[in-house]
């Protein structure tokens, strides 16, 4: 399989602080890839320098093999990548079905078109009962399914999910596992940070572990939750020999 | 029974009879003096709510374009002879090109900083026209040159072909505000002003998009600078690059309902009718009062209304459709 993106010595640095050092991954095409670790980890910070909301340091960022370092964030988008963000943002003022077409607008100028291409997203994502209210009022899952929507409706190839199920009760993560696996089944490729473990084993078959920058561990989630160097950057070092399970 | 589409089509078909026929029914010159100035900063507030409601882009420093706009175009009839007709198109695209640097400048600030710097920039062309004089009259600015009745100069002896020309310059601005309103860079704008970064995620060029609004809002702008120095036959760099009319298009807009297609219309008929009827009633008493009173009805309308009259009409519109989708059929 070839690769989607691949990411070679990445560094940023804020100030005193090396928020992603010496960073290397690669994710193939339609493989969804966690990445996991303690807050503070850098993850969102990688993501940030991915779509080019940040430049990096030193390092290079190549997506379907084309360098995107220096690139803005609408170019990126416009080769094919998309993004949620950690905490939603949503256009508040405008409804849901505004929000997306917004998104659809990039591949297709008309309304018409973009209003047709809104709707199959929210309709994927399962907001369509909500494609008149304003963004504002929705509830957290649903803002979250809405951010999907209109990342959809850029018609991605690979699709950044920042903690997607975050403050989400457990019925809600079901769904939004769910989801998740229905946008893989579709042929994205998806990289997804999160904190819930259970979640992220549940939608990634490859798992890569940051802590403070750097990353500590890459594999089968099923490797990386016995990984010694992950216990401790997680619970701590007491628990490297605790016999059982791992951090959950 | 009319649908929503019929309804809308017969209530502004008899808005506009009922506007076109207006100066042959209304004899009162004063009367029309007022009409004049309420179609003036509707047009104007139209032109600002297009980047400080849509995009809210919070400019108060749209004098500037408003001051281009009536200099290109006196420069052009005094010093060459041009017609204002020519004139006014020829202000419109110098205030669009000077929107670009403008644009470059205070497009790297964001929130109340842009808003200080629109200010600056209108003040440091006020400035220049105050403190070049050889160039276009100084301080003592200029009376233009009186035709009597010169149509193509943009000249009329009654206020009647004024009112027309200020009431098409408001319908063009209205129909480019709901095309822009129904296109992708409409959406593009109203994204923008809601979440750069988010926009941005989605592939919005959010600089290339504030830069082409600016460039129609501050067009637009000039357009209503060249009418009325025709209209008051007089232009000085205090007159051109004022203050207020910066302030009054942000206002209009504000009040009537930012990012809303009739919101500066019903904002500068409120404000400019609640100003007139104060200053009739109050104008005679203490000196000031008037303005003190207007300044307080502003407030509690900011205060209460902050969505401005176009959005509490929506809320009570959404509030009864609410009530009767919640009837028993609902349930």
């Amino acid at each position: 399989m070839a690769d989607a993106l691949v990411i070679k010595n990445l560094n940023k640095r804020f100030g005193g602080l090396h928020a992603v050092q010496d960073v290397n991954f690669r994710v193939r095409e339609n493989e969804t890839l966690g990445l996991i670790g303690p807050n503070g980890a850098g993850k969102t910070t990688a993501f940030n320098l991915i779509m080019g909301f940040y430049r990096p340091d030193t390092g290079s960022v190549s997506a379907f093999g084309q360098e995107i370092v220096g690139l803005r964030p609408h170019q990126v988008c416009t080769l094919g990548l998309a993004r949620t963000f950690q905490v939603a943002k949503p256009f508040g003022g405008m409804t849901v079905l505004a929000n997306v077409m917004t998104g659809a607008f990039l591949r297709d100028r008309r309304p018409e078109a973009a209003r047709e291409k809104a709707r199959e997203a929210i309709d994927f994502v399962g907001l369509s009962a909500r494609e008149s209210a304003a963004a504002r009022d929705l509830t957290t899952i649903d803002q979250r399914r809405l951010e999907m929507a209109r990342a959809l409706a850029t018609q991605p190839r690979l699709l950044l999910l920042d903690e997607v199920m975050a403050g989400l009760n457990p019925a809600e993560i079901d769904q939004a596992v769910a989801l998740v696996g229905k946008l893989s089944n579709r042929g994205l490729t998806i990289v997804i940070v999160e904190h819930l473990m259970r979640a992220i084993m549940a939608v990634a078959k490859h798992i890569v572990v940051l802590d403070h920058g750097q990353k500590i561990a890459e594999g089968s989630p099923k490797d990386v939750v016995e990984n010694p160097e992950v216990i401790r950057a997680y619970l701590g070092s007491g628990y490297v020999h605790a016999p059982a399970g791992g951090p959950s | 029974m009319l649908n929503i589409f019929g309804w809308r089509s017969a209530v502004l078909g008899g808005l506009i009879a009922v506007m076109l026929v207006l100066p042959l029914v209304i004899k009162s010159s004063f009367a029309l003096e007022i009409l004049i100035r309420v179609l003036l900063f509707s047009f104007i507030g139209s032109a600002w709510n297009l980047m400080g409601g849509y995009a809210k882009q919070l400019s108060l420093g749209h004098a500037a374009f408003f001051g281009l706009g009536a200099y290109t175009s006196t420069l052009l009839q005094i010093d060459f002879g041009i017609s204002p007709w020519i004139g006014m198109i020829a202000g419109g695209l110098v205030a669009m090109l000077a929107s670009l640097p403008i644009g470059w400048l205070c497009f790297r600030l964001r929130g109340p900083y842009f808003t200080i710097a629109t200010i600056a920039t209108a003040q440091v062309l006020m400035l220049i026209f105050l403190k070049f004089r050889d160039f276009a009259w100084g301080a003592e600015g200029t009376t233009i040159p009186n035709l009597g009745h010169a149509p193509l100069m943009m000249q009329f002896e009654t206020k009647a072909p004024y009112y027309y020309i200020v009431l098409g310059l408001l319908a063009m601005a209205l129909l480019i505000t709901a095309w822009i309103e129904r296109s992708r860079i409409g959406y593009y704008c109203v994204a923008i002003g809601e979440d750069e970064d988010a926009a941005e995620a989605i592939g919005v060029d959010a600089p290339s998009v504030k830069r082409k609004i600016f460039m129609v809002s501050a067009f637009l702008t000039a357009l209503a600078g060249t009418f009325y120095t025709q209209y008051i036959y007089f232009i000085d760099p205090q007159t051109a690059f004022n203050f207020n009319v910066s302030i009054e298009a942000a206002l209009v807009s504000i009040v009537g309902g930012v990012g809303t297609l009739w919101g500066p219309v019903i904002g500068t008929i409120l404000l400019e009718t609640t100003s007139a009827l104060l200053q009739s009633w109050l104008g005679n008493s203490i000196g000031g009062v008037q303005l003190t009173v207007y300044a307080l009805i502003l407030m509690a309308v900011i205060l209460w209304r902050p969505t401005g009259i176009m959005g509490y009409l929506a809320e009570v519109y959404a509030r009864r459709r609410i009530k009767s989708l919640s009837s028993p059929a609902k349930a």
